[in-house]
Formats: C-alpha cells, sequence, structure tokens
C-alpha cells in the first residue's frame, strides 16, 4: 500500500477541497419536512403538555388525575390492597384462598364476612392459634400477630380491602374499630372459642 | 518557489508552498505533542478496557485492591479516551485544518503548547483522582472539580488560539470542514463550563443533575467529536480523491440539522423525567435523519465515480471506514430511541455497543487517517514514505477487525439481553448468563485494538527517531537538503 | 456561508435551543423541587421524600467513589416501558422526587447487576454485606466482583466480634480469622439498605384497574379541572 496520492514528481499535494454548488435534492426536504410533521406530532401526544406533573405512559395532566384514585374509598382501598400485597400474600395467597397447611381461605369466610369486623380485627392484632372451623372445615395452624408492625389505620384497611375483594362484599372497617379492638387488648394469640365469645360489632 | 501569500480573498489557486511549509513548522511541534499524548492515552484507556473486561471472565481478576475495581476502570477507560485521546486529537486535527483551508499559519503555538502541557496535567491529575475514588459519580464526566478549571483554561488556550488562526485567514471562502472544526471548538467551552457548574460548583436539585449530566454526555460525543470527525471525513475524501466536494449547500443543510437536531437527545426512554423532555430528545435524535442522508448523498456522489481509489491512499481507507462507522452509528441511535425500541434496548450492552462504534469505529478512525496524512507533512518528509506499509496495514486491519467483533458481539449480547429483560419470566441471574458469552467474545476485539494501536505507536516512535536522525545527518553534515 | 461572526451567531442559537430544552427548561420547572405532599396512600408520614440518615449519606459517597453506578441503575420504569415493575424492582415508576435528595444523583444507564431502587425492601444490611464481601454467597453465578477491601481480616481476640460477617462455607475464612466490615462497608450497607421508593404519588400512581385493562370504569368521567393537590391521607 503506497503512502502517496500523487504521482506528482515534486511531490506538491493536491489543492485544497472546494465545493461545488449543487443544489439540494428535493427528495431531502420533502424528508425534511416530514420528519419535522412527524416530530410535532409526536410531541403533542407525548410531551404531556411539557408539563412537570406528566410522566411516560400517560399524555396529559387530565389522564395522569383520572389514573388517581377518586375517593377516601378508593384511596383505602390501595392503601388495604399495599399492605395485604405485601405481607398477607405470603400465607393467603392473592388470591385469597389460602392454601392448604399454610392458612385458611378468606374469600365467602364467615368470619371475614361478619356484619361487624371486631373478631377479625382481634386476629389481625394478635393472630391466632389453635382449631378453628373455616367454610365447614377445620384448620389448625397459627398466625402471627400483627399488631407491633401496623397501625389501626393500616389494618382497618387491609380488612376493608379483605372484606370488599373476591367477590366479598361487607361493610368498610374504620380506624375507629380497630383502635377499639386494640383497647381490649389480649395476652397471646387468640383462639376460636375465646373470638366466638366476642359480641359481634 | 517561494512567493508571498497575499492576504487579500482570492478564489481558490494552488497556495504558495512557503506558505504551506510555515503552517507546517508552526504546527509541528504542538500537533506532534498533541498526536502523541493522545494516542498515548487512547492506548492507556484501551488498557483499563481490557482490566474491565477481564473481569466478566474472572470477577476475581483484580479484585483485592479498590483501585483496579470494575466501576473505577470504566471510569478510568472513559475519561482517557474521550479527554486524553478525543479532545487532543480533535483539536489537533481542526487546528490543522483551520491553517491549511485558512492558509495561514497557527496563531501563538507557544501558547497552545502551554495548553497542551496543562491539558496532560490535568486528565493525569483527574485519571489518579479516578483510581483513588474521588469521581463525580457522572458518567463521561468524572474527572473532580478541582481539575475543572485546569482542563476549561487549557482547553480555551489551545480552542483560542485556532479562533485566532481562523481570524487571520487568507482564504476568505470557507470550506465546509472550517464550520465544523469552529463548530467543535464552541461546542466544548459551553457544554463544559455549563455542567461543571451545575453539577460541581453550584450543583442543581435532584434527577436534574441526571438531565444535564445525559444532555453533556450526548454532546460531548454528537456534536464536539463528531464535528471533529465529520471535518476530517469532508476535508480528506474530496482532497485525496482530486475531486471537488458533491454539495456545498447539502454540507451546509448537514451542518446546521446536525447542530440543531444532534444536540437533543441522550436521555434513556424511562428516565425519571417528565415525558416532554424524553419526547423532545427522541424527536432531536429521529430527525438527525436529515443531516445522516444528507452527509452520505453529498460523500458517495464525491466518491462514486472513483471507487478504486480507496485503495490508493491509507489515510483514505481509515477515513472512508470512518465515515461508514458514523452512518451506521447514527442508524443504530435513530433506531435505538424509538420507544418500542428503547424499552427493549435501554440499560443493556446495546447502547454500549453503539458507544463503542461511535468513539473507537468513527472517531478514532477519522483521526488516525488524519494523522497518518499530517505527520508527514509536518515533519516535511512526504517523499520517500515515512510510514512503515506493514505496521500501518496492521494497524487498519487489528483495529478493523477489532472494533468489528466487539461492536458485533455487544450487539448481539444487548439485543439478547434487552429481550430476556423485558420478560419477568426470566430471573435477572439467567439474563445475566445470557450476556456473558457475547462479553467474553467480544474481549479478543478489544485485545486487537489495543495490539493495532501498538503497533500505529511503533511506527509513530519509529518515525520520530528515523526524521530525528535524518534531522541530524542534515544539519551536522552541512547539507541541506532544499526544501519543497 | 463565509462570514465568521454570522457563523459563530449561528452556532449560538442552535446551541442555546438545546441549552434551553435539556438544561434551562427543566432547570426552570423543577430546579426549586421540593418534597411533595401529593401522596396516594401507602407513604409513611405527609411528605415525600425523606432525607436519608447520616450513615447512609457517607455510604452514597462510597457507592459514588467505586463507581457501582457503572452496572447498576436506580430508575424503575413504569410497565409500559419494561418490565421492571413485573419483576419486583418496585410497585411503581420512579420519578424526580425520589432523588430530591441525592447529591450525586446516579441513575445509572446499565444494568449488569440489577436496579437497586428499592433494594432497601428486598434485601437487608447483613445480606448486602455478606454480597459485597463475597456476591456468591448470596447469587451463585454472581459476575458481580468482590470488594474485600472493604472489610478487615484479622486475628479473632479471644471472642468474635459481633460485626463479624457469617460467611457459608466454603467461604469461610481460616479458623482463628474473621471478617470484619470497615465503616465504609458499614455505611455502603446503610445506604444501599435506605434505597426504596416509597408510596403512590400523583405523577405515579396506583394501577386502579388489573393490569391489562385500559377501559376507564363507567363512573369515570375526566374530572373538571386537573387537580394540583389531592388531599394529603
Amino acid at each position: 500500500m503506497s503512502q502517496n496520492v500523487t504521482n506528482n514528481p515534486a511531490n506538491r499535494d493536491n489543492d485544497e477541497p472546494r465545493a461545488v454548488d449543487v443544489t439540494v435534492p428535493i427528495w431531502l426536504v420533502l424528508v425534511f419536512g416530514l420528519l419535522c410533521y412527524w416530530g410535532q406530532l409526536y410531541l403533542c401526544n407525548h410531551a404531556g403538555g411539557f408539563d412537570k406533573q406528566v410522566y411516560a405512559p400517560y399524555q396529559t395532566v387530565d389522564e395522569v388525575a383520572s389514573m388517581n384514585p377518586k375517593s377516601d374509598t378508593d384511596k383505602f382501598m390501595i392503601m388495604g390492597k399495599d399492605v395485604f400485597d405485601k405481607t398477607c400474600t405470603a400465607c393467603h395467597q392473592p388470591n385469597g384462598l389460602g392454601k392448604e397447611g399454610i392458612a385458611p381461605p378468606l374469600v365467602g369466610s364467615e368470619w371475614v364476612l361478619a356484619p361487624g369486623p371486631n373478631r377479625i380485627a382481634h386476629v389481625a392484632l394478635y393472630g391466632l392459634t389453635g382449631p378453628i372451623s373455616v367454610k365447614g372445615k377445620e384448620w389448625n395452624l397459627t398466625m402471627v400477630p400483627w399488631k407491633d408492625t401496623f397501625d389501626d389505620e393500616h389494618i382497618a384497611a387491609v380488612l376493608t380491602y379483605v372484606r370488599n375483594t373476591w367477590g366479598n362484599k361487607a361493610s368498610p372497617v374504620k380506624p375507629e374499630q380497630v383502635a377499639a379492638a386494640r383497647k381490649e387488648g389480649h395476652s397471646g394469640p387468640e383462639t376460636s372459642p375465646e373470638l366466638l365469645k366476642l359480641p359481634v360489632q | 518557489m517561494s512567493v508571498t501569500a497575499s492576504p487579500a480573498q482570492t478564489a481558490p489557486r494552488p497556495s504558495p508552498q512557503s506558505v504551506r511549509t510555515d503552517i507546517e513548522v508552526s504546527c509541528r511541534l504542538p500537533l506532534l505533542g498533541l498526536f502523541g499524548s493522545g494516542v498515548l492515552w487512547l492506548l492507556l484507556g484501551l488498557l483499563f478496557a481490557l482490566i474491565a473486561t477481564l473481569k466478566f471472565h474472572n470477577p476475581r481478576f483484580l479484585s483485592s485492591e479498590a483501585y483496579w475495581t470494575y466501576g473505577r476502570m470504566h471510569a478510568a477507560h472513559t475519561t482517557a479516551l474521550l479527554y486524553g485521546f478525543g479532545v487532543q486529537t480533535a483539536l489537533g486535527v481542526g487546528l490543522w485544518l483551520l491553517c491549511r483551508l485558512g492558509r495561514a499559519p497557527l496563531a501563538a503555538p507557544g501558547v497552545v503548547l502551554v495548553g497542551i502541557a496543562l491539558w496532560n496535567t490535568a486528565v493525569t491529575i483527574g485519571l489518579i483522582a479516578i483510581l483513588c475514588g474521588d469521581s463525580t459519580g457522572f458518567e463521561s464526566f468524572e474527572m473532580p472539580a478541582y481539575v475543572s478549571a485546569m482542563l476549561f483554561v487549557s482547553y480555551l488556550l489551545i480552542a483560542l488560539c485556532g479562533v485566532l488562526t481562523f481570524h487571520r485567514r487568507a482564504e476568505g471562502n470557507l470550506y465546509p470542514s472550517q464550520w465544523f472544526v469552529l463548530g467543535s471548538f464552541f461546542w466544548f467551552p459551553w457544554i463544559f463550563s455549563t455542567t461543571s457548574m451545575l453539577l460541581l460548583c453550584l450543583p442543581v436539585r435532584g434527577v436534574m443533575q441526571s438531565s444535564v449530566a445525559w444532555w453533556y454526555a450526548h454532546n460531548f460525543s454528537s456534536i464536539f467529536l463528531g464535528f471533529a470527525g465529520l471535518a476530517s471525513i469532508f476535508y480528506f475524501i474530496p482532497k485525496l480523491m482530486n475531486r471537488p466536494l458533491h454539495s456545498y449547500y447539502l454540507a451546509a443543510m448537514a451542518f446546521w440539522t446536525l447542530a440543531l437536531f444532534g444536540s437533543w437527545g441522550g436521555i434513556p426512554g424511562g428516565a425519571p423525567l417528565p415525558s416532554w423532555i424524553i419526547s423532545l430528545g427522541v424527536v432531536g435524535t429521529v430527525l438527525t435523519t436529515v443531516p445522516l442522508l444528507a452527509v452520505a448523498a453529498n460523500l458517495f456522489h464525491t466518491v462514486r465515480h472513483d471507487l478504486n481509489a480507496l485503495d490508493n491512499h491509507l489515510t483514505l481507507r481509515f477515513t472512508y471506514v470512518a465515515l461508514v462507522f458514523w452512518l451506521l452509528a447514527g442508524v443504530q441511535q435513530i433506531v435505538g430511541v424509538l420507544p418500542d425500541v428503547s424499552a427493549l434496548t435501554d440499560y443493556t450492552w446495546f447502547t454500549v455497543a453503539h458507544w463503542e462504534l461511535f468513539h473507537y469505529g468513527f472517531f478514532a478512525f477519522a483521526m488516525f487517517g488524519a494523522i497518518y496524512y499530517i505527520v508527514p507533512r509536518l515533519l516535511d518528509w512526504v517523499n520517500p514514505p515515512m510510514w512503515s506499509p506493514g505496521l500501518v496495514k496492521c494497524h487498519f486491519w487489528l483495529t478493523f477487525v477489532g472494533i468489528l467483533i466487539s461492536y458485533l458481539a455487544l450487539l448481539v449480547g444487548g439485543v439478547g439481553q434487552g429481550f430476556l429483560l423485558a420478560n419477568p419470566k426470566y430471573s435477572f441471574a439467567q439474563v445475566m448468563m445470557s450476556t456473558l458469552m457475547a462479553l467474553r467474545a467480544g474481549t479478543p476485539g478489544d485485545l486487537f485494538i489495543i495490539i493495532g494501536t501498538i503497533f500505529f505507536l511503533l511506527n509513530f516512535a519509529l518515525l520520530l527517531l528515523r526524521w530525528g536522525f535524518r534531522y541530524w545527518v542534515e544539519n551536522s553534515g552541512g547539507l541541506r537538503k532544499e526544501r519543497l | 456561508m463565509n462570514n465568521g461572526p454570522l457563523l459563530f451567531l449561528g452556532l449560538f442559537v442552535t446551541m442555546a435551543c438545546s441549552w434551553l430544552s435539556f438544561v434551562m427548561g427543566p432547570q426552570l420547572q423543577m430546579g426549586d423541587m421540593r418534597p411533595t405532599t401529593n401522596i396516594v396512600v401507602g407513604a409513611s408520614g405527609q411528605i415525600y421524600p425523606h432525607p436519608e440518615p447520616g450513615t447512609a449519606h457517607q455510604g452514597a459517597e462510597v457507592y459514588r467513589a467505586n463507581g457501582c453506578a457503572a452496572c447498576h441503575t436506580q430508575q424503575v420504569r413504569p410497565r409500559d416501558l419494561g418490565s421492571d415493575i413485573d419483576r419486583g424492582w418496585g410497585v411503581r415508576r420512579s420519578t424526580a422526587y425520589d432523588y430530591l435528595y441525592d447529591q450525586p444523583v446516579m441513575l445509572g444507564s446499565q444494568r449488569v447487576g440489577p436496579d437497586l431502587a428499592n433494594v432497601g425492601k428486598r434485601m437487608d444490611t447483613i445480606s448486602i454485606l455478606l454480597h459485597l464481601y463475597e456476591p456468591r454467597t448470596i447469587t451463585t453465578n454472581s459476575i458481580m466482583p468482590p470488594f474485600p477491601f472493604l472489610f478487615e481480616k484479622r486475628k479473632i481476640q479471644g471472642v468474635p466480634s459481633a460485626d463479624a460477617l457469617r460467611l457459608p462455607a466454603p467461604f469461610t475464612p481460616t479458623p482463628g480469622y474473621e471478617i470484619v466490615p470497615r465503616p465504609a462497608a458499614l455505611s455502603l450497607a446503610a445506604y444501599v439498605a435506605s434505597l426504596h421508593q416509597d408510596g403512590y404519588l400523583f405523577e405515579a400512581p396506583p394501577p386502579l384497574r388489573a393490569p391489562g385493562g385500559t377501559n376507564t370504569p363507567a363512573s369515570a368521567p375526566a374530572p373538571a379541572a386537573a387537580p394540583t393537590n389531592s388531599p394529603a391521607k
């Protein structure tokens, strides 16, 4: 491979390059125009109105607002789902059906659907041990207490969630009701007979 | 054969050889300094990269000391490459182009030399700081705050001499390469000072830092280094093929659209920023299709009548390959920014593949092509050929094959990684295992590039030795070779 | 285009466009960002985010010094743009608020290792320390390099230290020696354990409908005005 391009014996380099006055081809101008058009369309749809509250994949602030829960009940359910997903699914399963040898079902459970939530509030707060009958089946397992992990609001939220999901339909649980159960106090986990002694409220 | 240069604007005529000689003499020491130190930094950066890739073969490799941990090797590699090699060679080629095209010798070469010394000192301090744990934490901007001022000042010393040279030009008409060089020189101080201010001196709040850091990294590579490489490509291809550039207006269109749209981008699609910032980046990057097409059309029309000329000149080989890599990297970047694609390829080796193609493929090749042409002229020794042809061949083929291996390995690995990552059924451990083969396959590529660069340095050293010997023989022997 | 000053003016204008879009614009919009009260259940407390405790902040310095961001990202992408949420790397996408107190913000750009935005919920300090000393104690085939220089191997003086790592075989040190984390390791572990992006925000609301459902329920027309403050719970 030779290093020199010129065959000029005086070894003069070529002159400096020049550029010729050829005009820009029309197809390139068209491509440019089309891309600009596409660009402004893209910005219309994906720039969120240049609002700092709009993150992908949402397209407008209105859309973001519509995705936010609208009522306090909605928010409470979400809080409850949050707690349930993080804590309860391990045993009661994400579909609430429980698992043999692990935890009884919550779906359609008479305990969950009782008119008043104080019994299940006790279970959530203090745990449960010993035999208990759920939906005609006998379960004999242990549930740990959660009174030191969650406050009344979070326990009320998860109970509300459990009572209103998977086809369950029951009244929401208020934090005051959980507070009352907490005030009643209990040493060690609950047992089925002790729970049945509590009047439903 | 000496005619004094007339300062009046003239139509392009063969320039008087004495002006050319003045240019080469004025540029000699500064450019040898810039190129020599630049390639040494390249080698150092490549060695850091090699250590980093070897850790994918054995994570325990060099893990006992903090200096050699992967995070620091990665930062040291990019710093040495971008600031040691990238900035210096871009400045060197840019200065020479301004001199040649403006038909004026380099202004204040002594000041440039001071700038070079300062720059190298600053990068050395910065690199040692990174190895000792003082990196800033921002990619492509890892050197700590205490070297920022030194870097900025030394850059200005060099760049302003270039601007002064431009101001003193004898040739009134500007050639596109000059726009690119001036654009390049102008961009760096702005992005560097802004980023230093907003990230190091008076840090902005929260994720704004990431926006600035991504903007800086993108502009540094696409515009500052990109313009320098394109300046070289636009100059050498027409010149060495002895044909005019096909279209002045296409070049102008490429220049302005690249400056405008090429500077918008660099932000990953899923970044925790409001969607408008990311969308602007997407639009800007997709619109770089226009300069891509403009450059491709312009240069292909220039070369298409005489494709055999590529074999005649080694600089042309390097430059042409650089152009193809630039186009390929541009296409990859455009495809990679589309939301459906970026959802797959963000945070994978796909983006690293693009980085390597751009910096080792396009930029390094463009610079080497220029260096192979410029250095013999600086030393006034064009005939007989100075470069040892065997070493040049080794350099070209080793680096070319090396880049292909490295790029393809990372590209395939990255796309595979992206597909697996997008499917939550695959655990992260499985995703990671899938990339290992690709990463290990890329290591020979890095090795080839290193060996190729060593061949270049050997060639360079031999050349300087031979020139030095000849110079000594001439002067001490009393024989004055007639200046061409 | 032969006029030097005009050329510089053109360059100035094009550069200014990019600067306005990515530096000045975002700064004007988000430069004075403060912790938000726009929290939609789940966050503990009324504002988000909370500043990290001291050791965690020192740990961020160790994270920076060792370039951990070269392999790990700290940003969760929304469901439509990646599988991050489905992998359990977070309950919601990351937003600007999550990084309000970070200096420097180390979002990372490569996932050689998993995302760490919420790793504090997945790993505790002990497992983090074990992972740092020898990643293969936690992940069998890990390619993460070990960081033994963050630990000290010393002779057991009488009773083993409380801090000493409980390493499984075959990584246990030679008998009579123990591996004790240095302060850098402890602060780094505290930092990594503190990484979590809690709660749903207005900008990143919870999924109201099951994944895959995009239709609004019958009762939800577009609200009349864009609320900027939803009542804090």
